[in-house]
Parts: structure tokens; sequence; C-alpha cells
């Protein structure tokens, strides 16, 4: 149908009064990272480069950065490849129980990051965590385990819960994928034609599930880059800074240390890195939407 | 792919082993939860309880965790509803009309429904405190529902787009203005897609962490922060923090294990993969 003007204001105002509020803040943040506001009262007086001298010189910056960008090349490529292999066989070789298999994977979906790092954070806990007494129980000398108390490799283990936890969304949508009209009949022809195993996931599948690759990839790659509540809960940043990321970092500068202007150019950092993504990640959605 | 599934050994048995070490901390959070200290303490954390102590869901509730729950409930459903109805609104004028800009419309709220809460959480918390809302729900509920309804018109304008179009068309020759066929023909007609969408904006909320973190009061504390603060108090008291984990992820959890097809569809439909 043709919109008549008096319609698109009635129904699409409060859309646009939300989205202004929401850009207007945007705007806002960036324009206070110009500014000198360190306590609880604003100082809009205008600072140029100040604060982003300051954090980059800091080296709690650096640390989360290095996190988050640790954090896209060691979360992404495993939770993407586990998942489709799953969703894979869930597919094509599970008869009886898909639903229940499915359901036991996609659960940690539904649970908050606080709650799956206060569980994590007793998993790993060295002295009377759960891998630990396990370990001790087969043998293994867990003395020299501390898992995320030990800087080295604090920040994998957080990246291993964020894996368990995201492992079911990756597989469905390739399972989604793989019912899609398209593919499944190339599957299914392949399969007539007697194509089984390696083959058909070497050759038909990932070949033609690129689509779905790049949005999984693109959503854990927004999930990265934000990453907060596991680590506010898991580690607090520790042992030292070693699992400062940069959601982390703005949080602690603005609301811990009031150095608001200072986080909120951590803010424009975090959120330049993700437009990186979410730009074309949007323009793509809008390309399916118009095709739709 | 029903007709060529093939039953397969191998797949089974590696599946099996993949399905147990996902469910584990699960397993390792509802049994724990009902032990005793002095069984916790022995560290045998994969056997079941002796005799559930339903006591530590008691002392859990107590100790915060009852309020968490009253707070998030009072905060996330009607956040939910306006979310949906904002949603909805415009959701069906976008799905439904054709006009120069549809295209950048869409684009903005795309932008807006993934771009990460720490570009506004500074002007948010600024926002609320003018508004003085900042003691009570509504600060919350102002938040969530700004952060959310970008999504929610996404999501429902992409649901709406499968609903024929014969439908209306009926309707308006018989001289129904838009309104009314948002109202009686379009909302009836895609309560499964509504459900969905509710879902998907219910967990959501209910999960978040740093706004509830920033904005909240002690007396309007959801439950996400009151389970970190749990954490915090009740230091290797493992039965304890996780009675109170359990309870804090039941909701969305119930919704998942008895709407799971909705639930599915709402976080696909999230993606805005269309």
């Amino acid at each position: 149908m043709k919109a008549s003007f008096k319609y698109a204001i009635i129904f699409l105002s409060p859309l646009f009064f939300i989205l202004g509020i929401l850009y207007f803040m945007t705007f806002w943040t960036i324009y206070i990272s110009f500014t000198d506001w360190v306590g609880m009262k604003p100082n809009y007086s205008l600072a140029g480069l100040k604060w982003y001298e300051y954090m980059l010189s800091s080296e709690k910056f650096w640390v989360s950065l290095k996190n988050n960008i640790l954090w896209l090349l060691v979360f992404i490529a495993p939770t993407a490849v586990l998942g489709l292999l799953i969703a894979y066989v869930l597919e094509l070789y599970i008869v009886r129980g898909e639903s229940v298999y499915r359901a036991i994977f996609l659960y940690p979906t539904a649970l908050s990051f606080v709650v799956t790092g206060t569980l994590w954070a007793w998993i790993y806990d060295p002295a009377n965590g759960v891998l630990n007494s396990i370990l001790s129980a087969l043998g293994f000398d867990t003395s020299k385990l501390g898992w995320i108390c030990d800087p080295n490799i604090a920040i994998y283990c957080l990246i291993a819960a964020a894996i368990w936890q995201y492992t079911g969304f990756a597989i469905v949508l390739f399972q989604s994928a793989l019912r899609g009209g398209y593919l499944k009949n190339i599957i299914e022809a392949a399969l007539v034609d007697g194509a089984s195993g390696w083959k058909l996931l070497r050759y038909i599948i990932i070949p033609n599930i690129r689509s779905a690759f790049v949005i999984v990839a693109a959503l854990l790659a927004i999930f990265s880059l934000k990453v907060f509540d596991l680590v506010y809960v898991m580690t607090q940043g520790g042992p030292g800074i070693s699992t400062y990321v940069l959601a982390f970092y703005m949080y602690m500068t603005t609301f811990w240390q009031q150095m608001v202007s200072l986080g909120a150019a951590i803010s424009v950092v975090i959120f330049s890195l993700s437009m990186i993504i979410i730009i074309p990640y949007s323009y793509y959605a809008l390309k399916r939407w118009l095709l739709r | 792919m029903r007709r060529v599934r093939k039953s397969n050994l191998l797949a089974y048995i590696v599946l099996t082993i993949l399905a147990v070490l996902w469910f584990i901390p699960l397993y390792l959070a509802l049994t724990t939860s009902l032990k005793t200290p002095r069984e916790v303490s022995e560290m045998n954390y994969l056997a079941p309880p002796a005799q559930p102590q339903i006591e530590n869901y008691v002392d859990a509730w107590n100790s915060g965790i009852g309020l968490g729950l009253f707070n998030s409930i009072i905060i996330s459903i009607p956040t939910t509803l306006i979310c949906l109805l904002l949603g909805s609104w415009s959701g069906y004028f976008l799905s439904r009309f054709r006009f120069k800009h549809a295209p950048l419309v869409f684009f903005i709220a795309t932008i807006a429904t993934f771009m990460p809460y720490q570009i506004v959480l500074i002007p948010i918390t600024q926002l609320i405190a003018s508004l003085n809302l900042g003691q009570s729900h509504l600060g919350l509920i102002f938040a969530y529902t700004l952060l959310n309804t970008p999504l929610a018109t996404l999501v429902t304008a992409t649901f709406f787009t499968t609903i024929p179009k014969e439908l209306e068309e009926a309707a308006y020759i018989d001289g129904c203005g838009p309104i009314r066929i948002y109202w009686n023909i379009i909302l009836p007609v895609a309560k499964p897609a509504l459900a969905s969408a509710a879902i998907l904006v219910f967990t959501q909320v209910w999960n978040e962490f740093l706004i509830a973190l920033t904005l909240s009061t002690p007396s309007t504390k959801p439950v996400t922060p009151i389970v970190a603060e749990l954490k915090g108090n009740y230091v290797a008291q493992w039965h304890i923090q996780m009675a109170g984990a359990v309870l804090a992820v039941l909701p969305p959890l119930i919704l998942f294990l008895f709407m799971g097809k909705y639930f599915i569809r709402g976080l696909l439909a999230g993606t805005l993969k269309a």
C-alpha cells in the first residue's frame, strides 16, 4: 500500500522519538569525550583530545584492547566451527532425540551471563572448584592449575565459558540455513547421488553456507567487542589487570574513578570498533529486507 | 531433511559426549543447590545430594534474590509489553506501506538495535536523573524501552511481512482505516509472532546486567546484580550461590523449555537475517 503522510507520522513517530533519543545520546557521549568531566558534577568545558591522549598512554587500555582482539580471534572460530559441525550432525545423522540434543546445547543461551559467570567462576576456582576437584580425583597434580587466578590463562578460561554459552546460538543459525529451501535441495540431491560424510560437508555444505557463516561471525564479533558481564562477575578484570576488556575498563573508569570524559572516550572506541561490523551487517540485513 | 537422515553410531557417541559436557554445568548448579555445606565441602561435586536441602533456596531468597526476582518482574514485564506495542505499531507501517525513505528508517533502526550500550550509558544515567526516575523502577523500564524498541520494531516488521496482503485488502475495501487494520487484523493474526518477539525482548531485559548495575538503587535492583552480589557475600558457599543462580534463571529457562519453538524463532528473528 502507498503511505499517506498523515499515517506515516502517526505510525512512525514513537520509533522516531526513540531513535532520536538514542542517536542524540550517541552524539552526546562523543561530545563528553572531548570535555573535561571528572567527578560527580558535569564539566562541559572543552578539553580537546586530552582524554584520548590519556587513554592511549594507559596500560589498561592496551591490555583491554589486546584482550578484545584475543576474544575476536579465539572465540569466534571455535564457536562457529563447533556450531556448524553439531548442526550438520543433528540434521543428517540423528534420527531420534534431535530435539533433546538441541535443547541441551541451546539452554545456555537462555541464561544470563551473570549466572553463567557465577557457575564458571566456581568451576574454575583453583582451591575448591569443580575442575580441579575432578582432576585431582583422577590423580593429577592440580597445585599449579590456577585457571582464572593464573594471569596467563585467565582470559582463555573466560572465552571457553563464552564458547559454551554461544555454541547453541550458532547451531540454531546453521540449522536454519541447512533447512533453507535452496541448500536443502542441493544436499538432498547430493545424498541421492551417494555423497556422504566428509565429502558432503566439504564440497556441498561449506561452500554453500557462507551467508550463515557471515551472520554468525558478525554477531559473535559484535558480542566480543562489548563483552562485560562475564569479566565483571568472574574476575573483575584480574588477576592484576590481565582480563581487562574495553567495556570493563569503561565501566570502572566512569563509575568507580568518576573520570567520565575518559569513560566516554573509551565508549567511543568500543562504538567505532563495533560500527566496523554493525554498518556492513545492517546494510546486508537491509538488502535482504528489500528482497522480501 | 527427515527423508534422508541416516542413523550413525559414531555421530551418536560424539554428540552424546558433547551433550554431557554441555549439561554438566546445569547439573552441578541444580545438585549443589540442594546440598548441605558439609557435603559441598567434601568437593564430591558430581555426586547427587544425599538429602535435598530446600533451605538453601530459602536462604538465597532471603538474602536478596526474592527482592531481585520481584524487581525483575516489575521491570521486565511492562518493558516487554511497551516495546511490543510501540514496536509492532511502527513495525506494521514499516512492513506494509511503501514510502521513499523506508530503507533509511530500516537501516538506522538496525544500527540502533546492535549498537553497544556503552555509547549511551553515560547520557542515560543523566537523562534518568534529570527526569527524576532514578529512585523508582520507572528509570529502568524507561531505559530498557529505549534500548529494545528498535529491536521489537524490526522483529515484528519481519514477521508481519509473512502475513498475506489479501487479508488487509478485503478490510481496506470494506472501509477499514490502517489503525483498525493494525488492531483488528494484524495483531490477532500475528499472535504467534508476537509471542516470539515478546520472549526475545523479555529474555534480553531479564538477563541484562550493565544497565541494571548502573541504574538500580538497593530497592529497585533486578536479579542479575543481586546474583553478582551473592557471589561476593557468600564466598565459596557454592550451595547458596547456586540456589540463587537457579532461582534467577527460572523465568527465561521455563520459557525456553515450554515455549522452545517460539524461543528459537525469536532468537533467529533477533539476528534480522530475514
